[in-house]
């Protein structure tokens, strides 16, 4: 059996037809596979995931999933676009935009419920996903009300609900706490499995090592350069200042201030 | 300068007001009477209950109406002074435009009750005026009760699947519902704009500049509130939605729901009989 999921050839893509967005987008994503997608602000990552997400679709190009091509038309298919959209689960960048239910409880059970999910079924995911997230207490509160790391697990939850092998993840951790941040990372770590596909836009070095086996970089041209481990990327400090994901910082070290490259990773920190 | 904050105070707390009032659905989930009655029941009844209002052309009629409305509300949890600080905020705008007019005697000519000299122009009120604005009032208080009463006891979902089972079609009922997030949207977004901008230039601007700052945002507004609400759209497709009301139990209806039913109905026929036969 064939285990790739998603298989993009030279996928080009443009807001409105002027400002583009991915300028040729090679991928090959398997199956139990943990992607990490890098690049700096307007490099094009949330307009990547919600391409995977079957929720634009290339100009040029072509995107495959399941072996099937993703365009409008495949959508309209009302048995494919059930299979796909249940199959797969993003987690926007923005959670303002991603929960529009009364309440949190509705937010969760709102995917289910379109999917015709058996009670049953329903009942026991919500009461996991609910333990697993540690928001037993948000319940009944208004998603729109929540603090920024409380409506991201909320948004997390509610795409855990539909059950997706595949989970797409738009910068999880931005604007979580490093407590929180470290747990989610966790979490991942602990959810993923072999038949659980996970793909994360990030750049949070802080987590790559464990929520990713594979890093994609994408560059300010919008093309990818770099696939790699997320070890032999660590290692390359060069590199990463080169595409904004590190910076150098002014440091003081026994009150002598000095310039060095600096990632924030303490284990990659040495002095002597 | 004074003033100005007063203003201000009073915009920023109507925004937030609407916000909290429209998209609190913490009564819909509340335990009471009407909480507990089939949606398709309860929506119908209330309908008819604004219908009754409307044609008993009673003032009367109206208010007994008004009466079990209140009396419905307090059945159900609901906290009065909430419920009609957010009925009466709709009447002044609807009596302005239709009944202080009626009520002189350029617009309704008839038996003068009270005459009053202001700059040399006579406005008399009339009784025809008088009971016409009356009536007028009464039938807007009526009716708006209702309909926020429903709106306020029946959870957000619930209420776009009536609408289905009324008929109402697929396309429109999913409109509405991204009206209902758009909304929510909308003002959150002027909320945080004014609070961006109040950071940045702090609160006494200059009039001119004030206006231009108040230009530009109209723009952006618009557009910015245009993308957040595709991407609900998105992030909504993405949770399979094909823009059908899902619910998360079934609706169903009990001997309550039609003993209900039937008292409502029972209700209504007898007011309208009242009223036809002239004795209110
Ligand atoms: N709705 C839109 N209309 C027009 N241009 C857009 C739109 N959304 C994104 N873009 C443009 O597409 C490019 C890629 O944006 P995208 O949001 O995918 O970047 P990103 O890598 O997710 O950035 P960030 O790290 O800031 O989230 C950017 O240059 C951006 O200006
Ligand atoms: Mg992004």
């Amino acid at each position: 059996m064939d285990n790739t999921i998603f298989r993009l050839q030279d996928v080009k893509f443009s807001y409105l037809g002027r400002y583009p967005a991915l300028c040729g987008i090679d991928m090959e994503i398997v199956k139990g596979q943990r992607v990490a997608v890098m690049g700096a602000n307007g490099s094009g990552k949330s307009t990547l995931l919600q391409m995977l997400d079957g929720l634009l679709f290339p100009d040029t190009g072509t995107i495959e999933a399941f072996g099937r091509t993703l365009n409008e038309k495949a959508f309209t298919d009302t048995e494919f676009n059930r299979y796909f959209r249940s199959k797969v689960g993003l987690v926007f960048q923005s959670s303002d935009v991603q929960l529009f239910c009364p309440t949190v409880k509705e937010e969760l059970l709102f995917g289910p419920l379109q999917f015709g999910f058996a009670k049953t079924e329903i009942r026991s995911a919500f009461d996991t996903i609910v333990g697993l997230l540690d928001i037993e207490g948000l319940l009944d509160r208004m998603p729109h009300q929540l603090s920024v790391g409380e409506k991201r697990k909320v948004a997390i939850a509610s795409v855990l609900m539909i059950l997706p092998d595949i989970i797409l993840l738009d910068e999880p951790t931005a604007g979580l706490d490093p407590r929180t941040s470290r747990e989610l990372a966790n979490f991942l770590a602990r959810y993923h499995d072999e038949n659980k596909t996970i793909i994360t836009a990030t750049h949070d070095l802080h987590i790559i090592e464990e929520i990713a086996d594979i890093i994609y970089v994408i560059d300010q041209n919008r093309k990818i350069i770099r696939r790699g481990s997320p070890h032999e990327l660590l290692e390359d400090t060069a590199f990463l200042e080169e595409n904004n994901l590190i910076h150098s910082h002014l440091h003081r070290h026994e009150g002598m201030p000095h310039v060095h490259k600096h990632d924030h990773l303490s284990h990659y920190h040495h002095h002597s | 300068m004074r003033r100005n904050n007063f203003v201000e105070r009073s915009l920023t707390g109507a925004i937030s007001f609407l916000k909290d009032s429209v998209f609190a659905d913490e009564y819909a989930s509340a335990k009471g009477f009407l909480q507990s009655l089939d949606p398709r029941i309860k929506a119908f009844t209330f309908v008819l209950f604004v219908v009754t209002a409307i044609l008993a052309k009673s003032a009367v009629i109206c208010l007994i109406l008004y009466s079990l409305c209140l009396a419905l509300a307090c059945l159900s949890g609901i906290h009065m002074g909430f419920f009609l600080k957010r009925t009466w905020i709709f009447i002044p705008i609807f009596s302005l435009f239709i009944a202080i007019p009626a009520l002189f005697s350029i617009f309704t000519p008839g038996e003068a009750i009270f005459t009053m000299d202001v700059a040399g122009l006579k406005f008399i009120i009339t009784r025809q005026g008088l009971s016409g604005a009356v009536l007028f009032v009464s039938r807007v208080v009526t009716a708006v009760s209702f309909v926020v009463l429903l709106s306020i006891t029946t959870r957000h979902f619930a209420l776009l699947k009536v609408l289905r089972v009324f008929g109402v079609p697929q396309i429109f009922v999913m409109t509405l519902g991204m009206c209902y997030r758009y909304i929510y949207l909308f003002l959150e977004i002027i909320q945080n704009t004014y609070l961006a901008i109040k950071s940045r230039v702090g609160t006494s601007l200059g009039y001119k500049k004030g206006q231009h700052i108040v230009a530009w945002n109209m723009s952006s507004l618009w557009q910015r509130s245009y993308y957040l609400n595709e991407e609900v759209y998105l992030a909504m497709l993405s949770r399979g939605y094909t823009g059908e009301p899902k619910l998360s139990e079934d609706l169903k209806s009990g001997a309550r729901d039609w003993a209900w039913l039937i008292f409502s109905v029972a209700v209504s026929a007898f007011l309208l009989m009242a009223a036809g036969r002239g004795t209110v």
